[in-house]
């Protein structure tokens, strides 16, 4: 018989990114399941308010940019007064890329990094060891992409980002041993974004090309991700692919 | 910063073909797909301006999918120039 002592499903979640797509379907499913949330974004959007003030006790949202370590820190602090300690982080905020990486220059490269792989090992860093300084256990969620596995043209250092947190994700997953699980879904490219650079029988190519004749939306990635955080399911390290069967 | 006009792109344009043993039309209509013109051969084109302009032209992808004649190139390297 194992004394394996069970995950609780998390009771304060941070999302990072929270202001739009899938960050703000994230927030608002999990409020609606009566959890805790805090959220940044660099704007709080009307969406935002909106839930702000339909939960008015349990949501804290705040303007930060994910890049600025100190901000962020000081946004956990106050959630932790408020709402309590976070036992759940969602580590969502990104930024893009659409550029040739010979015609990328080097401090964009540094950006889409900073923003995309350093700022949220950062956040992770301090979330855990506010968690773990108080003998609790968590959850932690790293939303990555198609991108980390499979090679995109004009996605280079985004792939690189993207990547390099599936990586951290096992590797923190077998560092926190029993106290911490660490997950990373992977979405396929949602046709909200794709349509900003693809023609509409570019988007409905690809869609017929993805074996379930559909592109990624932010609510297929949902419930996958409320599973992680809720759900007693032993799932470990791992980054789980969300996209229609496109990348098999 | 210096820059390159539209005939001397032109030129440089013609420059990376003749390495493949192709020739460059002297109609700016021509299709690119029709002369084997790439897109690792607009960034190869772009290298060579920035070689002579003595900066880099950095952009982003989107304008690459809409360019399909000889025209369509040298109107983007004229323009990314002038960015």
């Amino acid at each position: 018989m194992s004394d394996f002592d069970p995950f609780p499903p998390v009771s304060v979640v941070l999302v990072s990114g929270a202001s739009r797509g899938l960050g703000l379907a994230i927030v608002t499913d999990l409020l609606e399941r009566g959890v805790k949330v805090a959220a940044f974004a660099r704007t709080v959007t009307p969406e935002l308010e909106a839930l702000a003030s339909k939960y008015p006790e349990d949501t804290q949202f705040g303007s930060v940019d994910v890049t600025d370590e100190k901000a962020a820190q000081a946004f956990v602090k106050e959630v932790e007064a408020r709402l309590g300690v976070i036992d759940g982080l969602v580590n969502n905020a990104a930024i893009g890329q659409d550029s040739l990486h010979v015609h990328t220059s080097s401090d964009r490269i540094a950006q889409i990094i900073e923003t995309n792989l350093t700022a949220p090992l950062v956040l992770t860093r301090f979330v855990l060891r506010r968690l773990i300084g108080k003998g609790l256990k968590g959850r932690v969620v790293n939303v990555t992409s198609i991108c980390g596995q499979r090679g995109y043209q004009g996605l280079v250092a985004y792939s690189a980002t993207k990547g390099g947190l599936d990586a951290a994700t096992r590797s923190l997953a077998r560092e926190l041993g029993g106290r911490v699980l660490v997950n990373s879904v992977a979405p396929g490219f949602f046709a909200s974004e794709m349509s900003a650079v693809l023609g509409a029988n570019q988007l409905e190519s690809i869609a017929r090309r993805t074996p379930s004749g559909a592109m990624t939306t932010p609510e297929d990635v949902v419930p996958t991700v409320r599973m992680l955080l809720l759900e007693q399911t032993n799932i470990n390290g791992q980054s789980i692919v969300i996209d229609g069967g496109g990348s098999i | 910063m210096e820059t390159l006009d539209r005939p001397a792109v032109r030129k440089l344009m013609g420059e990376v073909l003749a390495v493949q043993g192709k020739t460059l039309p002297a109609d700016d209509t021509a299709k690119l797909a029709d002369i084997g013109f790439r897109s690792l051969d607009f960034s190869e084109l772009a290298l060579r301006v920035e070689d002579e302009i003595g900066d880099e032209l950095n952009f982003e992808a989107a304008g690459l999918r809409s360019i399909e004649t000889i025209g369509d190139v040298l109107d983007l390297l004229v323009e990314i120039q002038g960015q």
